[in-house]
């Protein structure tokens, strides 16, 4: 569904990814991994459109989304759930909800959607006339989630969702997640800093370190591999 | 010191003090040159405040203003005019401490409005309480060479630029870039953030105050004396340091030149047409060439001997 | 003491005319972070297209309104393409402020010397019908255009109020201001939105443009004095804070309007700039402070 194919990235004139390629397929969990600064979040800044590859492609239901604006991403059916969240500080969760569903598909089942996001977290349709700014962290974290769910994507992306937040919060969004992905046969790619976290959540994994890929596979088999023990886990 | 330099330098002052003895130049040339040095000294005094320190001010007209004011009076007194001249930017400097001070305190884009409504009070009651004309006695206008007012302007702007080398050269200078750069940064690595913005204020003041001096020098009677607080006394300036390359020491002096060059070629249009072609050419230096036209000459020059790129 | 009701009914008038000028200013700034100086230079451009059309063709200032509101709508949009979108690029806020501040200045230069050049420096005023009428109210003479500029000044900022909170585009614009990048990972197309808010803005300007010159009058370098007043009651109303414009601007007149008994007519345009710089010092944050659009 989505297709990467040995990608560069650049800012300025620095390079930060190396000839990154990856796949992921439909309905499938993928999580890539890697510690602070491999480029994770700079190749989901690059999926979203925020960057410009200056080599390769990226496709996703067989469409170049490589040289489209952000909004227009998300009208092709792709949504991020940014780092550190950004939410709309000054405006209700409502709102921030609301705002999730500009692209005009949305728009038009936009209550329907609105109360399933609820069903799903009810925290937020509790606070629903609330400022966002007024949140948790963890409550943040569910309405960016909500937010980017509000556009009805074929595939979701999360940036970082377990940095700042307690580990039953974390394990709860977890649990969240997987069922939105197995409810709805929703795409989601997270990336992560916390290993153990993304590959008990994915299906398949990949591993980046200082901008390349240098690692893919089955989620479970990561999780016992010898490398990844040893540079994530603190094996001895 | 560099040699080359001091040469060019000595060649320059030459060429401008030199002809006006032995030649006739003309009123018309001496005029514009004057007027030249007077926009040269106004614009390095505001680069030295938000080129090099990163303080925009808006309201450089009101030290200019007083310094015309205080040195009209002053000079008109019987006091010589040297020391007329020196009171006018002691005056600016005094005027600094009440409504340049206060406004340090704001930030961003407040300490230039800030600024710019404080000069507009001193333009309002300066209006208000002297709207008779002022002269200067028969004497003084008998007694008048244009030739004197050259070499005065002539001085006080090598002065400023002078001082504005030594400053900018200094550690006071380091500090006051520090501060334009990231005043946070600046002050948690022990720079005294309010010395340097307050040193870069007095001394922009007192090389405004000097300017205002050589120009009631050069006018000696004034109809309206509160045009001299008028906001153009700031934006010419201001504009000529930018286009020319803020945060440089040629900059200002560069961009008076194409000021001056552009007035007198649009010199018979109505209104201030000049302005249209530099507020084009102050936009697009702000887009596209922040470093104004010194700093692209020197990126065309880096690019043309291949410095600091790999191919 | 019939004057000083007479002077504060004035400054009620000219109070809301302040805060029609500052609406547009306030948009552009308070939610967009653009610092327009020019707006003052806007405001006189839509004066003199009032002001042209009753001259060329007799149509009344207050019926022409709209034709010169979409002419002040499109040049906004030009003025945002040409000046202000290559901005967005900019990494921080205060940059943004900033340069948006330069760049706006040199326009002015462009443009006050253009008009001047077009049409003079002379001043314009218009005369129709019933300039100069009056009407008496409770013991106090308002004139008919200041009536008229009071009650164009109160339906705009109500129709800018409902866009703002009442509709999706006017969310987008907030959301945008708060967050570009969330915006846009939202499907919003920000470019798009600052690109029609700036065309708002800039006809706010014209509508107030309208109101000076049938009340007032123009002239090609008048601008800054606009640019002044709108600054000033931006502050009062606190950065960001739309629904507080009006009022502000009329607490301003009548700050204005008392100032001018005690020091006199030659002082006048002091007493709003000491007012400005008092704020500015004590309660930045502005007096009807209430954080609404900004963060």
């Amino acid at each position: 569904m989505l297709k990467i194919a040995h990608i560069d990235v650049y800012y300025g004139d620095l390079q930060a990814l190396w000839d990154v390629s990856l796949t992921i397929g439909e309905g499938e969990i993928v999580t890539l991994v890697g510690s602070n600064g491999a480029g994770k979040s700079t190749l989901m800044n690059t999926i979203s459109g925020l960057l410009k590859i200056r080599a390769g492609s990226i496709e996703f239901r067989g469409i170049r989304l490589d040289s489209l604006p952000a909004h227009s991403i998300v009208e092709h059916g792709i949504s991020m759930v940014p780092e550190g969240r950004r939410i709309f500080p000054q405006m209700t969760v409502l709102e921030n909800l609301e705002m999730g569903a500009s692209i005009h598909a949305a728009r038009k089942v936009r209550q329907k959607t609105l109360k399933e996001i609820y069903e799903v977290f009810p925290i937020l349709g509790e606070r629903a006339k609330q400022r966002a700014g007024t949140l948790s962290g963890g409550e943040q974290q569910m309405l960016a989630i909500g937010r980017a769910l509000m556009s009805q994507p074929k595939g979701l992306l999360i940036d970082e969702m377990s940095l700042g937040l307690s580990p039953l919060v974390v394990q709860e969004l977890s649990r969240v997640i997987q069922g939105i992905n197995k409810a709805n046969n929703l795409t989601i790619f997270v990336v992560e800093q916390d290993v153990p976290l993304a590959l008990s959540m994915a299906h398949r994994g990949y591993v980046i370190e200082n901008g390349r890929i240098i690692d893919q596979g089955d989620a479970k088999s990561l999780l016992c591999s010898a490398r990844i023990k040893e540079a994530y886990l603190g094996a001895a | 010191m560099n040699w080359k330099k001091l040469s060019i330098l000595g060649v320059l002052v030459m060429v401008f003090l030199i002809p006006p003895l032995i030649w006739d130049i003309g009123t018309s040339v001496l005029n514009l040159l004057i007027m030249l040095f007077i926009y040269i000294i106004l614009a390095q005094s505001w680069n030295l405040m938000g080129g090099y320190t990163g303080q925009i001010n808006l309201g450089l007209a009101a030290f200019f203003g007083c310094g015309t004011l205080v040195t009209h009076f002053i000079w008109k007194a019987g006091v010589p005019f040297y020391l007329a001249m020196t009171a006018g930017g002691v005056a600016a400097m005094l005027l600094a401490v009440v409504i340049g001070l206060p406004t340090l305190r704001l930030k961003g884009m407040y300490f230039g409005i800030g600024t710019f409504a404080l000069a507009e009070v001193c333009r309002i009651v300066v209006g208000g309480t002297f709207h008779r004309m002022l002269k200067m006695p028969s004497s003084y206008v008998a007694s008048y060479s244009l030739v004197s007012r050259y070499y005065v302007a002539f001085v006080v702007a090598v002065l400023a630029i002078v001082v504005v080398y030594l400053v900018t050269h200094s550690k006071l200078g380091l500090g006051m870039v520090a501060v334009r750069d990231d005043e946070t940064a600046a002050q948690v690595t022990g720079v005294n953030t309010f010395k340097c913005k307050v040193s870069a204020l007095f001394i922009s003041a007192l090389l405004a105050g000097l300017a205002g001096g050589v120009f009631a020098y050069l006018r000696l009677s004034f109809h309206f004396i509160h045009m001299m607080f008028s906001p153009v006394w700031t934006f010419e300036p201001l504009m000529a340091a930018i286009i020319g390359g803020a945060g440089t020491l040629a900059g200002p002096i560069i961009g008076s030149v194409f000021l001056v060059i552009l007035s007198e070629i649009f010199a018979l249009k109505l209104g201030e047409t000049h302005l249209i072609i530099f507020g084009f050419l102050f936009i697009l230096v702000v887009m596209y060439f922040p470093s104004g036209l010194v700093g692209s000459i020197d990126q065309i020059r880096q690019k043309i001997s291949g410095v600091g790129r790999k191919s | 003491m019939e004057i000083v009701f007479q002077t504060m009914a004035n400054g009620l008038l000219v109070g809301a005319l302040y805060g029609l000028v500052a609406l547009g200013f306030a948009l552009l700034m308070g939610v967009m972070k653009f610092l327009n100086t020019a707006h003052g230079t806007f405001i006189i451009l839509g004066g003199y297209l009032s002001y042209w059309l009753l001259e060329l063709w007799g149509i009344d200032p207050f019926v022409s309104l709209p034709l010169v509101v979409m002419a002040m709508f499109l040049i906004g949009i030009a003025f945002y393409k040409l000046a202000l979108s290559p901005l967005l690029k900019l990494p921080n806020i205060g940059m943004r402020i900033n340069t948006s501040m330069l760049i706006t200045f040199g326009s002015i230069w462009v443009l006050d010397n253009t008009m001047t050049l077009l049409w003079t420096p002379d001043v314009r005023s218009i005369m129709t019908s019933y300039t100069g009428q009056t009407l008496k109210l409770l013991g106090v003479r308002f004139s008919l255009t200041g009536l008229g500029g009071v009650g164009v000044a109160v339906l705009v900022a109500l129709a800018l109020y409902f866009i703002l909170s009442g509709t999706y585009f006017g969310k987008h614009i907030r959301a945008a201001t708060q967050d570009a990048v969330a915006a846009s990972l939202c499907g919003i197309n920000v470019q798009r939105t600052y690109l029609f808010s700036c065309g708002i803005a800039i006809a706010l300007a014209g509508v107030a443009g309208m109101v000076v010159v049938s009340s007032y009058s123009i002239s090609s370098t008048a601008g800054i004095g606009w640019l002044s007043s709108a600054f000033v009651v931006m502050v009062l109303a606190g950065e960001g804070n739309i629904n507080a414009i009006i009022p502000a601007g009329m607490l301003l007149g009548l700050i204005e309007s008392a100032g001018l008994l005690v020091v006199g007519v030659s002082y006048r345009q002091a007493i709003a700039l000491i007012v400005f710089i008092i704020v500015l010092m004590i309660k930045p944050q502005g007096l009807f402070a209430k954080k609404e659009y900004g963060s």
